[in-house]
């Protein structure tokens, strides 16, 4: 009996814990939840993805604004990155309840605006709330547009660069009075760097992340793709305009770097192929500027960066890249959109946005990036001008961020490199990969 | 979810139901998709003569019925229908609405692509992987603990104790554990010699043998309470009369203990195996299906072409073929079950 | 599953746990006991091991787990992971969400099977025999397979990202119908024609007479349906979007507050995902276990 009284004594106490919780702190949340009421009217909710250097630039960015905007309550949350992030933002919308405002990869805004789950900001809200037209990278804010309305306001541009450690460079004599990377520009020139880093190196010349990194396959794939001129899809992904010779001349110059026992097949996406630059087991990195902090951890001054050299010269300079930027997801009545709050927080980062810029990514707002600071950052003005040659990815449902396509392309460009798969036949399930998405009816 | 009668129920401790019934109530319900889920028992039943004053009127039945029925048919048998009649359509789950009417060309594709196949097979994979160390260990666990007197609670502690577990914590533990170079499960592989232990979660053969060995821990625990429940009801008399006859501890195991617990392997083997072909959660936290989609069940394919890809109407077309699988699987390895158990 | 075969009559035993068994006769068996006692002993801390492992990262400071990741113990076992967690405010509102919506679940539930389960145990009517086997059939429908048809009618009915969309779907639990009709069926009938014939109406007999003999299969039914719903992953997934109204589970592997090596503060949130069951489990072993298999009941 004393036991059971024990027991019952500590399921009161429990019982009345959680109760003086829900009544104390978390009481407006549980009748919200019970009656599906929105929050206050001071309340902005802001979902990202950024786990990685890029988010503790952000909450620096953040605490900003809050100082500065004390009326505004604003939450912000990271939400786990990939795909996952993009299912949950469409449910939030489709379930009424959205952030105010959240990051998107440009890459994914024309499938969310044809979906119907973002809200347009007009030209009058848009300069009402300082943000002209003008003060956007043209190309971001091109592809933020979607049947002439503007769904996005970019943040920045983060392509695929080069990383190169200098002491390797400098054994390899690749480098010019400066300490700048001679020109490495040219299907045997950058392969020939490669060949001078892996005798400085005594293992490896580069290293790209190939494992457990579809994405990183894609990005490669696309960026020498793009520079032979080729095209993939066209008419919102329903018409495949794939160059299965383009298609194959780059997979058969990616296998080159691995049969050449240039690059290694196996660097997997988790820090492996950054490990090898940092531990001086290679001496460049194929990579998103992203990457920055981790590699500017590590090696302090010992490496420097430049835009992903170009391989061919059939078409202007193309490397794969995305955008990140702030959409507003459609809510259900104007008082849960609260879109005057959320436009003065977008401005608020964009003003913010060189700090952004610390963690890698190209400023998408120009007032930042045409500034002195940025333009003297390094190594970050090295690489500034790959957002002219921003090769983003294909507007179709099934593409975009950690994509369909992503899993379907990378996969067989990471076959290839594997020497798993030779590049013609690889050329080959791409096209029948892409052939197959473009035939299955669009969901939006 | 799944109801299974299971031996044992004996009232304990004279607290049965009123007039000393001993009706034993166990209580069961599908755990979610974790592999491993409730069961029902029952013992000794008083057949209740249902008397003949129970002159009802249909509104009273229909009354009592109806909080339930309602529920059960807008949340279960609605919903299923739903799905039968979406398999035809394209619904867009951003588009709402059942779409239009395509015929079997979802089926077409699903019953084509090569993604539904080696989901299924994923599944299957996982089904074997999982359900045969989860019925062994369980039975060898349990064999174990009934041995000593003292001390129970400390094995039904350590062993159940992670069943109690959301998935996600599981999820989050293993991760942690599986980490590459820095985590504990390539540390030990190391201690024990291994030069280069494999990426637990990124090596596309590894990562499902991973999280099998993940959940066999997790949900290990609710098979041992089982047999050790059944191992209970083994009459003392049993094991002291074979041990009279001499028979040593191994040949009471083999020839007495093991044989009287068919009925308790039959309930844990279907259950198991029903559970594990429903298996999303671990896999989704765990590795999202990848890499390069080696451990992608056929549940996270409907969730991904449904909700990912907001393909309501493939999706359902997907999950009715599932049901349809589930159904048989489950219906023929009852049939084995039932036609070896009677053979023996 | 239609494996509804009737139990062979079990032989009790009066006190299952606490009664000495059988002692070891000879020194062969003596040495066999010790031998399993050992074996079973390590293979209780290898099951013990990896929760000791989480506990054991929680503590340890970030900066120590880059040096030695897979060291058990620190010199400077610190709490600020916890401090770090429980700092960005998510957890208490996931403890409150996920228990507000498992309790509400069990309610609705233990009512709706209760009152079915009643029907058809001691209600003559038409049709009754096909009613219950049309119940029961419903056994064999996954859930998780309805996820798109649940998540359009929630959508419909505007309840999504409330508890009420977390709640419903989780509601007609047919093995709890069965479980309270095998419990009624085992209530003398004596007792309900007796209320019956005093001119009791069906439902007082239900709500005065049978709900409180049946307490055991209440409980049982009470914790399975609990335990159910508070790990239940895949529906709250979809139901609840809005950080703030997710349920433990959900929220644990959704939102990622920490950066750079986050794995100690991940610990740190792991165990106290894993700390409510865990203490209701400690306290209540037997009861839970019980329920669960359904073995001797009170």
């Amino acid at each position: 009996m004393v036991r059971v009284q024990g027991r019952r004594r500590f399921l009161g106490a429990v019982g009345s814990l959680a109760a003086t919780g829900a009544l104390s702190g978390c009481g407006s949340v549980v009748g919200q939840a019970l009656t599906g009421a929105d929050g206050p009217s001071s309340l902005l909710n802001f979902w990202h993805p950024f786990t990685g250097g890029d988010g503790e630039q952000l909450v620096r960015m953040q605490s900003t604004y809050r100082r500065r905007h004390p009326a505004t309550d604003l939450k912000s949350t990271t939400m786990v990155w990939g795909a996952p992030y993009y299912t949950k933002l469409t449910l939030a919308t489709l379930g009424h309840r959205p952030p105010q405002v959240a990051i998107a990869h440009i890459s994914r805004l024309p499938t969310l605006a044809a979906s119907g789950l973002l809200r347009p900001v007009s030209r009058s809200e848009m300069d009402e709330h300082g943000l002209n037209a003008g003060h956007f990278e043209p190309a971001a804010l091109r592809r933020a547009r979607h049947e002439g309305e503007v769904y996005a306001l970019p943040l920045d541009t983060h392509p695929f660069v080069l990383y190169y450690r200098t002491d390797v460079a400098e054994k390899a004599g690749l480098l010019d009075g400066e300490g700048r990377l001679t020109d490495v520009d040219g299907p045997e020139k950058f392969l020939d760097a490669l060949r001078a880093a892996k005798e400085a190196t005594g293992v490896w010349g580069g290293s790209v992340a190939t494992v457990k990194d579809p994405a990183m396959c894609w990005r490669l794939w696309w960026t020498l793709y793009r520079q032979l001129g080729a095209d993939l899809v066209r008419d919102g992904g329903r018409t495949v305009v794939m160059d299965v010779g383009a298609a194959e001349e780059a997979l058969a110059y990616i296998r080159r770097l691995t049969a050449e026992r240039l690059v290694p097949p196996n660097a997997d996406g988790n820090g492996g192929a950054i490990t090898l630059l940092t531990a001086g087991k290679a001496g460049f990195l194929m990579d998103g500027e992203w990457q920055l902090l981790a590699v500017q951890g590590a090696l302090k001054g010992k490496f420097d960066m430049r835009t992903f050299p170009r391989i061919f010269h059939d078409a202007p300079y193309a490397c794969a890249a995305d955008s990140h930027a702030f959409v507003l997801p459609k809510a259900p009545s104007a008082e849960a959109q609260r879109t005057g709050r959320a436009l003065d927080f977008v401005r608020a980062m964009l003003d913010a946005s060189y700090d952004w810029t610390k963690g890698g990514h190209i400023p998408a707002w120009r007032p930042t990036a045409r500034s002195a600071a940025y333009r003297r950052l390094e190594p970050q003005a090295h690489y500034a001008d790959a957002a002219d040659g921003a090769a983003y990815d294909p507007a179709a449902w099934y593409a975009g961020a950690d994509s369909n396509l992503y899993r379907r392309f990378g996969d067989v460009v990471a076959s290839v490199l594997g020497g798993h798969t030779r590049p013609g036949p690889g050329a080959a399930r791409m096209r029948a990969a892409v052939t197959e998405l473009a035939r299955t009816e669009a969901p939006v | 979810m799944s109801a299974t009668a299971v031996p044992g129920a004996g009232a304990g401790a004279g607290a049965g139901p009123p007039a000393g019934a001993g009706a034993g109530v166990g209580a069961g319900a599908g755990a979610g998709s974790r592999t491993g889920a409730g069961s029902a028992g029952r013992g000794t039943r008083t057949p209740s003569a249902r008397g003949g004053s129970a002159h009802t009127g249909r509104w009273t039945a229909s009354g009592m019925l109806l909080p339930f029925g309602v529920f059960y048919v807008v949340f279960l048998l609605g919903p299923l229908v739903y799905t039968a009649v979406a398999g035809f359509f394209n619904g867009s789950l951003v588009k709402g609405g059942l779409g239009d009417w395509v015929g079997t060309a979802n089926y077409a594709q699903a019953l084509g692509s090569d993604e539904f196949w080696s989901s299924l097979g994923h599944t299957l994979w996982f089904t074997v992987l999982t359900t045969v160390p989860l019925i062994l260990v369980a039975l060898a666990l349990a064999l174990m603990t009934d041995r000593f007197s003292r001390g129970k609670w400390f094995f039904r502690l350590a062993f159940f104790a992670p069943f109690m577990l959301p998935s996600s914590v599981i999820s989050l533990l293993f991760m942690w554990i599986y980490a590459d170079e820095i985590g504990l499960a390539q540390g030990v592989a190391k201690a024990l010699g291994a030069d280069a232990p494999p990426s637990w979660l990124g090596d596309p053969d590894w990562a499902m043998i991973s999280i099998a060995a993940a959940t066999v821990w997790w949900t290990v625990g609710f098979n041992f309470v089982i047999y050790l429940a059944a191992l209970q009801e083994i009459p003392r008399e049993v094991h002291e009369a074979a041990a009279i006859d001499g028979a040593g501890p191994w040949q009471r195991l083999r020839l007495v203990v093991v044989p009287m617990l068919g009925r308790a392997t039959t309930l844990v083997a279907v259950l198991q195996l029903v559970a594990s072909l429903k298996v999303f959660d671990q896999i989704y936290m765990m590795t999202g299906g990848g890499p390069d989609d080696a451990t992608r069940p056929s549940l996270l394919y409907v969730y991904q072409t449904g909700f990912t890809d907001g393909r309501a109407g493939y999706a359902s077309t997907v999950a009715l073929l599932l049901f349809v699988i589930i159904l048989l699987i489950s219906l023929v390895w009852f049939a084995l079950i039932r036609h070896t158990e009677k053979e023996a | 599953m239609a494996a509804l075969t009737p139990a062979p009559a079990a032989t009790a035993r009066s006190t299952a746990d606490s009664a000495p068994r059988r002692s070891p006769r000879t020194d062969s068996e003596r040495l066999f006991n010790r031998v399993t006692l050992g074996t079973l002993l390590a293979l209780a801390l290898l099951w013990l091991a990896p929760l000791a492992w989480a506990v054991a990262t929680s503590v340890r400071p970030p900066g120590e787990l880059a040096t030695d990741p897979t060291a058990w113990f620190s010199a400077h076992s610190t709490l600020a992971n916890y401090r770090e967690v429980l700092a960005a405010g998510r957890i208490p509102y996931w403890y409150v969400n996920s228990f507000v919506t498992s309790a509400l679940t069990t309610l609705l539930t233990v009512c709706t099977a209760s009152l079915a389960a009643f029907a058809l145990s001691r209600l003559r009517f038409r049709h009754r025999r096909p009613v219950f086997l049309l119940i029961l059939a419903g056994v064999m429908i996954p859930p998780q397979l309805l996820m798109v048809p649940h998540f359009l009618t929630l959508q419909v009915a505007g309840m999504l990202n409330t508890y009420w969309a977390v709640v419903l779907p989780q509601v007609p639990n047919v093995v709890a119908v069965f479980v309270f009709k095998q419990f009624f069926d085992g209530i003398p009938v004596e007792l309900t024609d007796a209320a019956r014939a005093d001119g009791a109406s069906w439902l007082r007999i239900y709500g005065q007479i049978v709900m409180p003999l049946s307490r055991p299969a209440v409980s049982a039914v009470t914790i399975f349906v609990f335990v159910w719903s508070w790990n239940n992953f895949l529906w709250p997934l979809l139901a609840v979007t809005d950080p703030q109204m997710m349920t433990l589970p959900v929220g644990l592997t959704s939102v990622q507050d920490a950066f750079g090596l986050p794995q100690a503060q991940l610990m740190a949130s792991a165990v106290l995902g894993a700390l409510p069951l865990l203490t209701v489990f400690l306290f209540f072993q037997r009861r839970i276990v019980e329920g669960i298999v359904g073995t001797g009941l009170k």
